[in-house]
């Protein structure tokens, strides 16, 4: 998945979120209305898709969606 | 005073947190000790700090075979403190059968696949004392807990069932429902939120968090001869933090 379809494919699954409102380069903690609940749709989005358990301390490590699709590729790779 | 002397107790999870605390306190209460759970580094540093009689057998309790083959081992005992589990917040909408599986295999399955071959293989001493451990998310949840609520609720179930069905011996099953307790899984959390949402989640207790020993102190307690009228309950310790919630 690149980089782009990967935004795209997570922010549809922030279902109360505009489409075209996140970008790679956005920091996704200041999304309006984030809660620990986005986290975890994070972490459940990215197993399901990539087969791969990122811990909560992972997702503290990044700020953008990018850091996070890096997280991935390094995992995948 | 609580007094386990002459008997021998089983405790999972007693590689960590509450398990390992069990653990130490039963045998500064008397108790021998089968101590169980994968990690044996871990597993040896909890006998290290056990005064009685204790052997270290690892056994991974999400494999039926493993289970089967713990179970053989025990040959006699009078108590099981069954403290092994793992918590895996996940959403409902992404989950799927294996995330079913990971987390009732070790909440939940476990417990039950244990009893049943200890019961079939005869090892419980009559007069055993069961003690299992919910969680108040199982009445309470957060998001992300259905899995782990639907695993403990069901722990819950069993513990009742199997005191009724072991009433005839004289065994008593009972659960301990615990709030937020110091270990692992806490500092798991602290590593993953910010410092002001670890305070608001502590600013809700009253008593603040509990420690490990809170725990086993009422675990003992259930293990012992005190306890000999109680069975078939469960025990919440929440530090109070669930005093202004109606549910
Ligand atoms: N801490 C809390 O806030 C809290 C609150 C309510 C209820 N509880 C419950 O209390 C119990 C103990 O938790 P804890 O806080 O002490 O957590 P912990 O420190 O993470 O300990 C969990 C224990 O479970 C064992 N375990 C996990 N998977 C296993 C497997 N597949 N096979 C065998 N053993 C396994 C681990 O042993 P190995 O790693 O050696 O396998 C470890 O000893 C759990 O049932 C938990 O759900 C905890």
């Amino acid at each position: 998945m690149t980089l782009e379809a990967f935004t795209k494919a997570l922010e549809e699954e922030f279902e109360e979120i505009t489409p075209g409102t996140i970008s790679p380069d956005s920091n996704y903690r200041e999304i309006e209305g984030w809660s620990s609940m986005h986290a975890l749709i994070v972490i459940a989005f990215v197993d399901n898709h990539y087969d791969i358990i990122l811990s909560a301390a992972d997702l503290k490590q990044t700020s953008t969606i990018k850091d996070l699709y890096n997280i991935v590729q390094q995992r995948v790779g | 005073m609580i007094d386990l002397k002459g008997k021998k107790i089983a405790v999972t999870g007693a590689s960590s947190g509450i398990g390992r605390e069990v653990a130490i306190l039963v045998s500064k209460l008397g108790a021998d000790l089968i101590l169980t759970g994968r990690n044996q580094e871990a597993l040896n540093e909890t006998a290290s700090q056990i005064a009685t009689n204790c052997e270290v057998i690892l056994c991974d309790l999400s494999v039926e075979e493993e289970i089967e083959n713990f179970a053989k081992k025990i040959k006699s005992i009078d108590g099981l403190a069954h403290c092994a589990g793992i918590v895996q917040p996940f959403p409902i909408k992404f989950i799927k059968s294996k995330h079913i599986d990971t987390v009732l295999k070790i909440n939940l399955y476990s417990g039950i696949l244990l009893c049943s071959n200890l019961l079939r293989n005869k090892s419980f001493n009559n007069g055993s004392s069961l003690v299992f451990i919910s969680s108040v998310s199982a009445d309470h949840p957060y998001n992300g807990s259905a899995l782990y609520s639907i695993s403990k609720k069901g722990l819950e179930a069993f513990a009742r069932s199997f005191s009724l069905e072991q009433s005839i011996q004289k065994m008593r099953a009972n659960v301990v429902v615990p709030a937020l307790v110091n270990t692992n899984i806490y500092e798991k959390t602290k590593a993953a939120y910010d410092e002001e949402f670890i305070k608001k989640i502590e600013a809700q207790y009253p008593l603040g968090i509990g420690e490990p020993i809170d725990v086993a102190n009422m675990i003992a307690f259930l293990l012992s001869n005190n306890a000999q009228w109680i069975t078939g309950t469960s025990i919440k310790m929440d530090g109070g933090l669930l005093l202004n919630n109606n549910t």
